[in-house]
């Protein structure tokens, strides 16, 4: 009974919130992108869960499962729908080099500097457990948000180069750091760590990109003909449930493996046109409810390790970004200049690295998973509290784009 | 292709659960991968049935039955139980639909036929499963080794589940026939009516078949000020809703669907913990909407854009609750039973409509609109059950088999019915948008 109260408030506040907090300010209020986000609502979450009220207690969390796979693979799906080839080929391929460049700095920077850190913060933990949780660290830190982006826009009036490579950046960096999260839980699939690994590894992730394929090709077999929207309603809903959920029974990320029927889903139709409305006016309330119940599923604790891990993400995070920028120029061969401070409009990491947290929580029930949740939650406040005001600055400095 | 996809998905989830990957499998996410199972492979079910000029929910009941706990086991009875989370969503769907869809105008200008069938179906039915009961005794396990006036009350409980329908099936198929005029109108009205008339009547059986059957037990007339008092917060509730729904309609209409979805659930289970009628507050406030405001198309629409996923789960978990084991011990007296009780229906119908002189198709076709079967009589064969668990089973046993064969052949009699008089596809193709 009290699943089913907590799943109507749900719905009542993500349409609340909906009609409130997503509303396209105008004018560009750095504080405000925080309510924009939607990161008010982790919090809302929390007090709404077992450390608040206990409305949202782990029983009722439990009820709601199907709900929060459904989020995690909406979500994927969503991402995924966007990585249409026929847009991406648009962008010269240096971009998609500088992007995949991007990622595999800040993976390996951020996971070699976190495992020292943990190492010696938990040493009783045994080293593959820390490995896991650095790499881990290491691809969340590389995902990025458009939407940060999409909000001062209207600071940009002229959208050159810069601009256009932003976007591209912040649009496809999530596919690297979700693809990097399924190989890892393919060669370390909980709860079965022993064994020949390589190969088991191999099969997993196998299955995890055959397995949404398939799918992907029988939601385009189900629409080849005309469809009506309501018809679209339930194939989408049943085929993201039925994916997200197939992948949450056998322990895969179905961040991962919705993204991939996404992707082979809009790559394959021609209904995008028609599906896009309906993905974006079902967006918003399903983002407000994930967002609540992965507050409500935050075993919410800080303590100096948190912190210490936070500090060193936030700092890594921004000598990632913006270090090896001038490098990356010389070896891609870039037209226009990368100058280190381009690299600070990727500091917001958004709904996607939310969505990674929660499917790694679902995946692994380790002694570290709830370190894990706080340190990434407690850096993505972070984060999109100082980003709006990072961007704005860089904005303004990067003369051409004035 | 639709077949194709149908029986891939099939194979698919026959892989799934089979005991090869069981090992491998965190059962804590089972009902999920049921819900999206169920949600592609009811639909289309549903829809290939429709080619076979049968109602897509038939599909979806079959659907459920084939995939639920007796047959295929792709939903376990956990798994049934999790996903029930969605009914009380889907019935205040249906009852704000019921509301919406039932005009004043129209209420006064059929009130009398209305009335009078009611009033006909339930007497005879009644009437008839008792001397039924009392003859045929020894057909009925539970009612072996009772004296005649036990015998009475319990058959009196038996009439009264036979007398109910199930509105939430009746509004589907109207629905996805898109159908209106006099037939559509006369059943919709009477059987949600036959509901509430249904639900007092239950408290009425239930405290005399208390009172005979349980020595320590006294008639508890308080019964009928219990109900009063029920039925008028329940009203006074449903016009409270009814008017928050027409002032956003008014002053915000945006996310409309999402407003209502939250609304139809809160209302749903704050008032089934206090001890209210959900489905009459939300009748009520559908009723308000359609006939004090303006907006009443605006509420159907917003339901309709909603609707059919879970409508579509709704009627699968339905149809996964039927009770095989029941059906296959007790088919042939609750056969019976189904004849009888569509005999029964036939006459009171026919008297009803004949005494207010409605036209002859009335008179002797619109009781198969009143066949169907569902969650009100559900509900209380498990209160019985609780309530007298010496007997009880077995009861719920025959009833449940009773109810299914009701629930399956019901949504086809009131189809054909409806396409054979013309009113099919009667109520303006695109008005409202959704179709189950």
């Amino acid at each position: 009974m009290k699943a089913i109260f907590a799943f109507g408030l749900l719905i009542l506040i993500a349409f609340l919130g909906s009609q409130f907090f997503f509303k396209r300010k105008k004018t560009y209020l750095p504080l405000s992108y925080f309510f924009f986000s939607g990161i008010v609502y982790v919090f809302l979450g929390l007090v709404l869960g077992e450390k608040g009220l206990n409305v949202l207690s782990s029983e009722v969390l439990t009820g709601l499962n199907p709900l929060i796979s459904l989020g995690l693979g909406w979500i994927g799906f969503l991402f995924g729908f966007q990585l249409e080839f026929r847009y991406i080929r648009k962008f010269p391929r240096k971009y998609i080099s500088l992007s995949f460049l991007q990622s595999l700095f800040l993976v390996v920077l951020v996971s070699a500097s976190l495992f020292l850190l943990l190492k010696v913060l938990f040493p009783a933990q045994p080293d593959f457990l820390l490995y896991g949780l650095a790499v881990s660290l290491g691809l969340f830190v590389s995902l990025n948000s458009p939407s940060l982006l999409n909000f001062a826009s209207p600071l940009i009036p002229s959208k050159g180069d810069y601009y256009h490579l932003a976007r591209f950046l912040v649009s496809v960096s999530g596919f690297w750091g979700v693809g990097g999260m399924a190989v890892i839980s393919s060669f370390w699939h909980y709860p079965f760590f022993e064994g020949s690994v390589v190969l088991k590894g191999l099969i997993i992730l196998f299955a995890s990109l055959v397995f949404p394929v398939f799918i992907g090709y029988l939601f385009h077999f189900l629409t080849l003909k005309k469809t009506s929207e309501q018809d679209l309603l339930v194939y989408l809903l049943g085929l993201v449930f039925f994916t997200s959920g197939v992948a949450a029974y056998f322990n895969l990320p179905a961040l991962f493996v919705c993204m991939v029927l996404g992707m082979t889903y809009s790559n394959l139709t021609r209904i995008q046109d028609k599906l896009y409305p309906l993905l974006l006016s079902t967006e918003k309330p399903f983002y407000i409810i994930f967002l609540i119940l992965i507050g409500a599923l935050w075993d919410f604790s800080f303590d100096y390790k948190i912190a210490a891990l936070v500090v060193l993400i936030l700092v890594l995070r921004i000598i990632g970004y913006t270090l090896p920028l001038r490098s990356f120029e010389k070896i891609l061969r870039f037209s226009f200049p990368l100058p280190p401070l381009f690299g600070l409009c990727f500091l917001s990491s958004g709904g996607i690295a939310i969505a990674f947290i929660v499917s790694w929580k679902l995946i692994y029930r380790l002694p570290l998973t709830d370190i894990f949740v706080s340190v990434a939650l407690v850096a993505t406040v972070v984060g999109e509290l100082l980003s709006p005001w990072v961007l704005k600055e860089t904005i303004l400095r990067l003369s051409p784009e004035k | 292709m639709n077949i194709i996809v149908l029986a891939v998905v099939f194979i698919l989830m026959f892989i799934l659960k089979g005991s090869l990957l069981a090992p491998y499998a965190n059962p804590e996410f089972s009902p999920t991968v049921a819900l999206g199972f169920i949600l592609i492979f009811a639909f289309l079910v549903g829809k290939r049935i429709n080619r076979l000029n049968l109602p897509q929910i038939t599909g979806f009941i079959l659907a459920g039955v084939f995939c639920g706990p007796y047959v295929m086991k792709f939903l376990t009875v956990e798994d049934v139980h999790n996903l029930q989370l969605l009914d009380g969503l889907a019935l205040s769907l249906i009852a704000l639909t019921a509301g919406g869809e039932m005009r004043l105008t129209q209420l006064k200008r059929d009130w009398k036929a209305i009335s009078s069938i009611l009033f006909f179906q339930t007497a005879i039915i009644i009437a008839g499963f008792i001397v039924f009961g009392l003859l045929g005794r020894s057909l009925f396990p539970f009612l072996l080794e009772k004296t005649l006036v036990q015998g009475f009350a319990l058959s009196l409980l038996l009439g009264t589940l036979a007398t109910a329908t199930s509105p939430s099936t009746t509004i589907a198929v109207i629905t996805e026939l898109n159908a209106r005029g006099k037939y559509t109108d006369l059943i919709l009205s009477t059987a949600v009516v036959k509901d509430f008339v249904v639900i007092c009547l239950f408290a009425f059986s239930l405290s005399a078949a208390r009172a005979v059957t349980l020595p320590e037990q006294a008639f508890d007339a308080w019964f009928l000020v219990n109900i009063l008092e029920e039925v008028g917060v329940s009203v006074l509730l449903g016009a409270c809703i009814g008017g928050g729904i027409v002032l956003f309609l008014k002053f915000i209409n945006r996310e409309t669907a999402i407003f209502i979805l939250g609304i139809a659930f809160l209302t749903y289970q704050i008032s089934r913990s206090l001890g209210y009628h959900p489905l009459l507050i939300c009748l009520v406030a559908g009723f308000m909407v359609e006939n004090f405001s303006s907006r009443g198309d605006s509420l159907i629409q917003a339901i309709e854009k909603v609707s059919v996923p879970i409508y579509v789960v709704f009627f699968t978990i339905s149809g996964a609750t039927l009770n095989l084991e029941a059906l296959r011990s007790t088919w042939i007296l609750a056969l019976v039973l189904v004849i009888l009780r569509a005999v029964l229906k036939f006459s009171g119908t026919y008297v009803g409509a004949k005494i207010t002189k409605q036209e002859e198709g009335i008179q002797k076709k619109s009781w198969a609109g009143f066949i169907s079967q569902a969650g009100v009589a559900l509900g209380m064969v498990v209160i019985i059950e609780e309530t007298f668990p010496e007997w009880g089973g077995a009861f719920k046993a025959l009833v449940l088999a009773f109810i299914a064969i009701n629930q399956i052949i019901g949504p086809v009699l009131l189809q054909r019915l409806l396409v054979k008089v013309g009113e099919a596809g009667k109520k303006g193709n695109q008005e409202n948008g959704a179709r189950l």
